[in-house]
């Protein structure tokens, strides 16, 4: 079986553990038959993921609070099935989609990818889901849409966090229409083989690994196709600090700290620090997207 | 009463082990990995915190006394150098475990990162009051001069409110609380100043005409 690729990485075998999850993944997908977009084997990291504990108890949901602990502690409280999706800016006549309808036919894959955060750390993951672009191909956009804006669930009741206005609610945020479209960008549902866990943005997240990690926005309930650039959460917050690209940049300082190294979760309280790539490793793949563009001026 | 009584009756030096236990502690528990994902952040907030904890309850006592009638006066210096042993393993955990002894980078984080100038510069206050927190000192200096030096801890206890402040991302439940507290603390002390009570009497006398 070919799913050994998978066991190389984790002390986990593959399983998925809810049979629902399993009927909306719809037959096809059953096997998670390997495609020919998994053999491409560039886009996932070969750097050896952090442990499922690492990456499950050390979060940023401001939804379920400010502290790294918060999410895993209260996540918990969240409904995630059933789950809507809403579209905008689509010309087809259904806009609502349950999450079931969704996967249905998609080939869910993995992908290891470093997450790297703009606080100056960073952890490899291993999310199980398919490229965004799977999806966008199916809607039918309205014809001039530019950019694309996500929007996570709002819910105070079940996500103590948003009781307060930490932020402003509900968290959202954009990508440019040929960043959403490019293969590297994931829609995770899934972490080493299971169901995606609450606190890391279940049931449906975004993951864009070339860019600093507060843009892979967790808990997606709608998806518009705009002309303008969106509103985004953080670079609305403070416009000085994060902007709308947050393409992660060694060169590029944040302007409370510097962003040329990370520090590696998982390494240890001696842990060296790693020298930050830019666009995370990923110029090959994403360089010509922003071509010409001035990357100290577009942060 | 049993409380007062258990103040009374605790030696300062049995209070200064107690206080300083954590540090060792968080330490040992940050090398055999039990601070979770992230231990060197960890650390470096935990002492840092711990550290304003204790600035915030040394610069509590003289108003406990003064509104509450709860005498801890005599635990005064300990937990103010208990405070600044924090404040310098804080330090020294950004030194040699975050920036790895980089001179370049302190440098450009003196240069660059605010929360960081305010941090230091807290620190350096600090260092006079900690010196001088001893019975020798209290003999040689005059206790004019001893009480001024010992005035800028509320200098290094805006800056380093300043300095929590300014190293967050947002407001948490902590920050409030934190500068809050240090708010109630500064009002406290600028009532008890000579120079407000006279614009008091002032501005009362007008009142009365």
């Amino acid at each position: 079986m070919k799913i050994l690729k998978y066991s190389d990485v984790t002390p986990y075998n593959f399983y998925l553990n809810r049979r629902k999850f399993v009927e909306a993944l719809g037959l096809a997908s059953l096997a998670f038959v390997p495609t020919p977009t998994l053999a491409k084997k560039s886009y996932s990291t070969n750097a050896k993921p952090n442990t499922i504990e690492e990456i499950t108890n050390y979060n940023n949901f401001y939804e379920f609070g400010t502290s790294k602990t918060d999410p895993a502690k209260y996540a918990q409280s969240l409904t995630t099935d059933p789950w809507e999706i809403t579209f905008e800016g689509v010309s087809q006549n259904k806009k609502k989609f349950d999450l079931a309808e969704i996967l249905k036919g998609k080939a869910i894959r993995e992908r290891i990818y470093r997450l790297r955060c703009v606080e100056g750390w960073s952890m490899v993951i291993p999310w199980m889901g398919f490229p965004l672009r799977d999806l966008i191909n199916e809607l039918e956009l309205d014809n001039n849409a530019k950019f694309v804006a996500f929007e996570t669930v709002y819910r105070p009741t079940e996500m103590r966090g948003q009781k307060r206005a930490t932020l402003d609610w509900p968290y959202r945020e954009g990508l440019t229409i040929e960043e959403a479209l490019h293969p590297l960008t994931f829609i995770a549902t899934g972490l080493y083989g299971k169901e995606l866990p609450n606190q890391n943005g279940a049931p449906f997240r975004l993951v864009v690994p070339w860019k600093y990690g507060f843009k892979s926005i967790k808990s997606i309930t709608k998806i518009s196709f705009t002309k303008e650039q969106p509103y985004t959460t953080w670079s609305s917050e403070n416009p000085r600090e994060y902007g709308f690209y947050s393409n992660v940049n060694p060169n590029v300082d944040h302007p409370r700290w510097s962003q040329a190294t990370e520090r590696v979760i998982g390494e240890g309280l001696f842990g060296e620090r790693r020298k930050t790539e830019l666009f995370n490793g990923y110029i090959e793949e994403v360089g010509d997207l922003y071509k010409g563009m001035d990357l100290k001026k577009y942060y | 009463m049993t409380s007062s009584i258990l103040f009374k009756s605790l030696p300062v030096s049995l209070l200064y082990c107690i206080l300083l236990i954590p540090i060792p502690l968080y330490f040992y528990w940050g090398i055999v990995n039990q601070l979770g994902p992230d231990p060197l952040r960890f650390l470096e907030h935990k002492y840092g915190e711990l550290g304003l904890i204790f600035l915030l309850v040394t610069l509590s006592i003289s108003p406990l006394f003064k509104y509450v009638k709860i005498n801890l006066v005599r635990y005064r210096r300990c937990i103010g150098l208990v405070s600044f042993y924090y404040i310098v393993s804080h330090i020294c955990v950004y030194f040699f475990l975050d920036i790895g002894l980089s001179i370049d980078i302190l440098l450009s984080d003196l240069q660059k990162r605010y929360y960081i100038i305010a941090g230091f510069f807290a620190f350096i206050t600090l260092i006079p009051l900690a010196l001088t927190s001893n019975n020798f000192a209290l003999r040689k200096l005059n206790i004019k001069t001893w009480n001024k030096i010992h005035s800028f801890v509320y200098i290094a206890i805006i800056l380093s409110i300043f300095h929590f402040i300014l190293m967050s991302k947002t407001w948490t439940g902590e920050l409030y609380f934190y500068t809050g507290i240090t708010i109630l603390i500064l009002i406290l002390k600028i009532k008890s100043t000579k120079l407000y009570k006279k614009l008091s009497t002032y501005s009362n006398a007008d009142i009365s005409k």
